[in-house]
């Protein structure tokens, strides 16, 4: 079974990204919210229209779908390849949508190459144009960003943040964690079963304890002693560097600054650790820690 | 009907850049063509003798004078109008080659390009992705053998004896390249789109689909040995199978083009 299980909601303008290990169903899950698979059992709803098969096609025209590979054809021009797809979606103004399209991801000159002459940085912004031609209300992303260079995911992102300041609302599916951070207003793991959905600030809270770094100028384990003494018990010291887990305590950050203070320590920087979201990734697929 | 005629008008974009799809079809119809006149034109004039002193045709002249078309032609008109009239059945297969190869690589090339899936993703339906690859390639198809047909009547006219075109011209062999060659191409193309649908190059979906020269082969020799006569009733008879063929095909192929197995195999 591809999926089991799996129920989610999104909301309006928000970028939402689905986080799962290569085989997890992401793919499937887009394809499921495109019309493209029926579920064997659920429903796909859209603004409250459950997805049949009779309402499949009206439906799909409110969904941008960015397919994994761009799928364009190499023997028509940019232009041409989204004229046809103007037209498949029944755009009143094929022609005016295509010129708007390409001005607003930066390809008019590109109009009349092939993709075949693109770079696939190109070749993707063209395929996303292409999703985003008809003005969807659901844009769905399949790893938009894979394979492209820094500089092309970059700008993919961009127009990715573009879309929910446009309020519409993206499923983005994708192995890149950096990218999600940035990007993303909630997130969802999975592999097959939903395993948790939630912003990543609140996925952070749940499975790792608030901690606070302390850079000092002297040896950080020479003031453990005191801080232990406040009843302080998950401290773990680096060198000039201390991590401090405040959960269970009724100490604060500025009472743990207080206190080194009064102890003579000189304090060069004091943050609030973040675990990063692949280790909140890595613990939600893992919670015995067997893979890190 | 109008995302039909998107497709179909991306399709034939695709067929220009791709123009050696046509090779196949380009061959047949010189065949079909040239068969008939190197027999009654050429050889004969090579020859130095009429084909109505052979004795091989004795039974083309038998057969022919109860033709009304045929009863004011001379002996030797009237076997060149039987030999031309005979060979109308090699039309059959231009619309069949043609389609065929078009309708292999149209599924096949989105198959290869990974395009189909953002195809599917639109509005378009089954149905009328289905459509607008019968259309795309059932049209050139007819164009061909529009074409092929205005090139063997001009060469009649050029070359055969007077009044031969006329005997040409004849409901029965209009009815055979314009009826029952587009219900046998119409055929071959959708045998196409079903195998297409499940294989992953467009060879391994024409050497299947050609299958359906066999039976228009068959005819032909059939009719050579003298087996039988492709009479008014018989024509009749294979047009109502092509048809009631077509019916079952088309059913098979919107069966058998299930999104999710497209989606889920097709690597």
């Amino acid at each position: 079974m591809a999926l089991d299980d799996v129920s989610f909601e999104l909301k309006s303008g928000e970028i939402f990204a689905l986080l799962g290990p290569n085989g997890a169903g992401k793919t499937t899950t887009l394809r499921v919210l495109a019309g493209l698979i029926a579920p064997s059992s659920g429903t796909v709803h859209l603004d409250g229209v459950p997805m049949t098969p009779a309402t499949s096609s009206q439906l799909r025209a409110h969904i941008g779908f960015l397919t994994e590979a761009p799928g364009l054809w190499d023997s028509l021009t940019v232009r041409q390849n989204l004229e046809v797809y103007a037209r498949l979606y029944d755009l009143d103004s094929p022609r005016k949508a295509v010129d708007e399209a390409l001005a607003l991801f930066e390809i008019p000159d590109r109009a009349k190459d092939r993709p075949a002459e693109l770079s696939k940085g190109l070749r993707q912004r063209v395929a996303l144009a292409r999703s985003l031609l008809h003005k969807p209300r659901l844009v769905l992303l399949d790893e938009p960003t894979a394979n492209l260079d820094p500089e092309s995911a970059r700008e993919v992102r961009e127009l990715v943040m573009g879309l929910r300041q446009q309020g519409r609302t993206v499923l983005l599916c994708t192995h890149n964690l950096d990218e999600v951070e940035r990007v993303a207003d909630r997130v969802a793991v999975l592999r097959t079963r939903l395993i948790a959905v939630g912003s990543p600030e609140a996925l952070r809270q749940r499975l790792f304890a608030p901690r606070v770094r302390v850079t000092l100028r002297q040896l950080a384990s020479t003031y453990e002693p005191l801080l232990r003494g406040a009843g302080l018990t998950d401290i773990r010291s680096d060198g000039t560097q201390m991590s401090v887990a405040l959960n269970g305590t009724p100490l604060t950050t500025p009472d743990l600054v207080r206190r080194l203070v009064q102890a003579g320590a000189d304090i060069e920087a004091v943050v609030q650790e973040e675990p990063p979201l692949e280790e909140v990734y890595l613990k939600l697929l893992h919670p015995e820690g067997g893979v890190q | 009907m109008r995302r039909v005629w998107a497709l179909v008008g991306k399709e034939f974009a695709d067929q220009r850049q791709n123009l050696a799809l046509f090779l196949p079809v380009l061959i047949v119809g010189i065949v079909a063509i040239a068969m008939p006149v190197v027999v009654a034109i050429v050889i004969p004039a090579v020859a130095g003798e009429k084909l109505s002193d052979s004795s091989d045709f004795e039974v083309a002249l038998e057969l022919y004078r109860d033709q009304p078309g045929l009863r004011g032609l001379n002996p030797e008109a009237a076997v060149q109008a039987f030999i031309f009239q005979y060979f109308s059945l090699m039309f059959m297969l231009i619309p069949i080659t043609c389609a065929m190869s078009i309708a292999a690589y149209s599924i096949v090339g989105e198959k290869q390009a990974r395009s189909l899936e953002p195809l599917l993703a639109t509005p378009l339906t089954t149905m009328e992705l289905l459509g607008a690859k019968v259309l795309s390639s059932l049209l050139p198809a007819l164009l061909m053998t529009v074409a092929c047909m205005g090139i063997y009547m001009l060469t009649i006219l050029a070359f055969a004896q007077s009044g031969v075109i006329w005997a040409v011209l004849a409901p029965r062999t209009l009815a055979i390249v314009f009826v029952l060659g587009p219900l046998a191409g119409l055929a071959a193309l959708q045998m196409a789109v079903c195998v297409s649908s499940r294989v992953n190059d467009a060879r391994t979906a024409q050497q299947i689909g050609v299958t359906i020269i066999l039976p228009v082969v068959g005819l032909f020799i059939s009719q050579l040995m003298g087996a039988f006569r492709l009479t008014t009733p018989l024509m009749l008879v294979i047009a109502v199978v092509l048809v009631g063929l077509n019916a079952v095909l088309m059913a098979v192929a919107i069966r058998i083009f299930d999104r999710e197995t497209i989606l889920t195999r097709w690597k």
